[in-house]
């Protein structure tokens, strides 16, 4: 009996170990500081601009993700023409060249450089939807894509 | 029958590894798609050793190798003409005055055939000794004159091969198997010459003598760079920008007006939206403004320079590129290596150089590897 508890523990202890360490690493990765900096900045438009709003959601973001939208090019309706479904998988340009998952959990420097983020929500707005996206829209997307 | 040794050892190859350039290179120049110009070019080069062997060989080699041995009046050249027609001949142990006529005319348009080709290779493709001191204006402008010379280089071989055929049939010599053995017979009742013999320690001295300081030559001038080929550096802000869709464009590609063109409507980039802050537009500007087609004398850069009146910014609506590839169809840029038209590297594996080289075309998926022609 103890021989075999012991093998158990041999077994078990850097199993849970690796298990913490993993969790911890997914922590570190999805809590960015310039990203909450950069949350926390839209939803201060958001609330500007609406006062009913009250916090971002996964689940609208997701919705917004793979809606069919219109207004901007018609070969261009959805988030995922180019992003795919799955934003864990990597997408593809409109020719043909490769872009990196969107989801954090595999391109954790995503929404981290305001820069980068706001030239390309401006872009890609306009090409989906033929205008920008409100602060609501953008910080909803940032929230699905951190849970991803 | 007395049978006497006419043709050389060293004539006889030189005539059957010609026979093998020349066709190499009809072959090449004309039916073979465009990755094949690099077999054509050693063609070319086998062409010049061995005209430069023989004109050697001509002073050095046996009795009938040497030119001096078939040089021939006009007179006796009419005069054999004539005899040709009645169908009664003279007869001549080595080369007639027809057939010498038509080897001095031979190597005339080898020499001008591949000397057009060194030149053309040189300032178009960028390629080849004279490279660095040739630029594209004369080697493409001689590409007609190429063209030209190797369709009467067709013509000449088809005569010499009819001249031969009626050779035979006239006089009943076996004039092929003597250009395989060498050996000849002797008529009955012609006197028995003595030729002399050939001199092939003075022959490799000469070849020496002319082939080393052409190799030095050859060499220092293999060396320059070429021309109008500036080194373009990295950019990072265009790689990192233009990048981030689609492969970045080797900035000879468009003229000056077209690429101001396109930075001014990247708001509106061939239907999506590229906007970039200004200073960043003004900074990428002005790389494609200073290395842009006109700073470059490459093929492609000069062929694009030629912009598509209808859609100036489109690079694949340009003239040459619709010429270039008319012959590929459609499913080709479908491919899942290819994927679209403007994916140049997929196909063109020096595209990020902007020379664009014939021998550096390799279709993924194209294993028959045949539906463009040598242009």
């Amino acid at each position: 009996m103890q021989v075999r508890r012991s093998i158990d523990l041999r077994v078990i202890l850097p199993a849970a170990g690796a298990a913490v360490l993993l969790m911890m690493g997914t922590a570190l990765a999805l809590a960015d500081p310039a990203r909450d900096a950069i949350l926390a900045a839209l939803a201060t438009q958001a609330k500007a601009a609406d006062p009913a709003f009250t916090a971002f959601s996964a689940a609208r973001g997701e919705a917004f993700w793979n809606a069919e939208h219109s207004g901007g090019n018609p070969d261009l309706r959805s988030c995922t023409s180019c992003h795919t479904k799955d934003p864990t998988a990597e997408g593809k340009t409109t020719v043909g060249k490769a872009i990196a998952p969107m989801a954090v959990s595999k391109s954790q420097q995503r929404f981290t450089d305001e820069a980068k983020m706001t030239k390309w929500f401006d872009r890609n707005c306009n090409n989906v939807l033929g205008r920008v996206c409100t602060p609501t829209e953008e910080g909803d997307i940032i929230t699905y894509l951190s849970g991803k | 029958m007395r049978m006497l040794l006419v043709w050389d050892l060293p004539t006889r190859v030189f005539h059957w590894l010609l026979v093998l350039c020349v066709a190499t290179a009809l072959i090449t120049g004309f039916l073979a798609p465009e990755w094949w110009k690099g077999v054509h070019a050693v063609a070319g080069y086998g062409t010049v050793l061995l005209l430069v062997f023989r004109l050697i060989w001509g002073v050095f080699g046996g009795e009938y190798s040497r030119i001096a041995s078939f040089v021939y009046s006009p007179r006796r050249t009419l005069e054999h003409l004539r005899g040709l027609l009645m169908l009664r001949p003279p007869h001549y142990m080595g080369h007639n005055p027809s057939g010498a006529a038509m080897i001095f005319a031979l190597m005339a348009v080898l020499i001008a055939l591949t000397t057009t080709g060194l030149i053309e290779l040189g300032g178009e493709e960028k390629q080849g000794p004279l490279a660095g001191i040739v630029g594209y204006a004369l080697g493409n402008g001689l590409k007609p004159v190429h063209r030209a010379l190797a369709i009467v280089l067709i013509a000449m071989v088809t005569l010499h091969i009819l001249g031969v055929a009626v050779e035979i049939a006239i006089t009943r010599a076996p004039l092929i198997r003597a250009m395989i053995t060498g050996w000849k017979p002797l008529p009955a009742g012609e006197p028995v010459p003595e030729p002399r013999s050939a001199r092939p320690r003075a022959a490799a001295v000469a070849l020496a003598l002319v082939a080393l300081p052409a190799a030095v030559v050859l060499g220092e001038l293999s060396r320059l760079p070429p021309t109008g080929i500036p080194t373009l550096p990295a950019n990072d802000l265009y790689a990192e920008e233009c990048g981030a869709c689609h492969a970045p464009f080797h900035p000879s590609l468009l003229p000056r007006s077209s690429w101001a063109g396109v930075m001014a409507g990247l708001s509106d980039h061939f239907g999506q939206d590229a906007s970039l802050p200004h200073d960043e537009v003004q900074r990428i500007g002005a790389y494609l403004q200073t290395y842009a087609a006109e700073a470059w004398d490459t093929e492609a850069a000069r062929r694009f320079a030629v912009i598509a009146a209808d859609e100036p910014l489109r690079i694949t609506a340009t003239p040459y590129w619709r010429k270039k590839h008319a012959r590929l169809d459609a499913a080709v840029f479908s491919r899942p290596a290819i994927g679209t038209r403007s994916n140049c590297s997929a196909c063109h594996q020096d595209a990020a150089t902007g020379r664009f080289d014939d021998q550096a075309i390799h279709i993924p998926g194209d294993k028959a590897h045949a539906s463009q022609t040598v242009d």
